[in-house]
């Protein structure tokens, strides 16, 4: 399988996406998982080809109804924990 | 290496009644420093009433920022924390420090907003922010840098 592409979405795709971003980068890294990551702002996330799409609540609402890709949402931004599960449960998602 | 946050950006123990006014107050730093203009700030209100309340990225802290925009001079950030909390309507909430952040492009300071990414990400910084008593103490812990370095 190829490597998975991750977008991190906030409002304008530069800030606190770039924030969860580099949060699931660390764990990628700590896992030794493999994936593409990159930011996106929600206005145009859903036009980016990805396979998975990281998002706060609030901005979910916004693009639930549309994506075609599985949408993460993420409460706490700066919990490497939360993130983690997250994380490490998409790519169990993908095993299965 | 260049500084993080200037002295002159951050303010401690802020009195505000709500969370636009906390803003203004973190966002007129910017201002005073040169680094926005005062529409920016309307752009940063704009955009949580627009989009809800997500900057408040985790307990207790909010960072506001809008699109990078011709209101931005600089690339920046700034940093308040209140008196009395305020609500953003979050999950997060009560809301006790104000980052403000202004982006002049999304990619040209990719490496300076990794910086303040890398700071804020550092384990327990929120409280060490809120014990925080003087403008020096902010600043030493956000520029990661000791006291004989000022």
């Amino acid at each position: 399988m190829s490597v998975p592409k991750i977008q991190c979405v906030c409002g304008f795709g530069c800030g606190s996406s770039l924030m969860l971003r580099m949060a699931i980068d660390d764990v990628l890294k700590k896992n030794g998982l493999e994936a593409e990551t990159f930011t996106g702002d929600v206005g145009t996330c859903l036009s980016n080809p990805c396979d998975v799409i990281f998002i706060s609540r609030d901005l979910a609402e916004r693009i639930s109804d549309r994506a075609e890709v599985p949408i993460i949402i993420v409460d706490n931004f700066m919990d490497s924990s939360e993130i983690e599960t997250h994380v490490t449960s998409y790519f169990n998602s993908l095993n299965s | 290496m260049e500084e993080l946050i200037r002295r002159e950006n951050i303010l401690l123990d802020m009195e505000v009644n709500d969370w636009k006014e906390a803003i203004k107050a973190a966002g007129s730093l910017l201002v005073e420093t040169g680094n926005i203009t005062k529409v920016y700030i309307d752009e940063m209100i704009n955009s949580v009433l627009e989009m809800g309340p997500y900057i408040v990225l985790t307990k207790g802290f909010a960072m506001a920022h809008a699109a990078p925009s011709p209101e931005v001079i600089n690339t920046a950030t700034s940093i308040i924390t209140l008196k009395k909390p305020v609500s953003f309507g979050s999950p997060n909430d009560p809301v006790s420090i104000v980052m403000c952040l202004s982006c002049v492009d999304k990619e040209g300071h990719m490496a300076y907003l990794q910086r303040v990414a890398r700071v804020l990400m550092q384990k327990g910084i929120i409280e060490k922010m809120k014990n925080c008593k003087t403008i020096d103490e902010m600043y030493l812990l956000l520029n990661d840098r000791k006291e004989e370095e000022i």
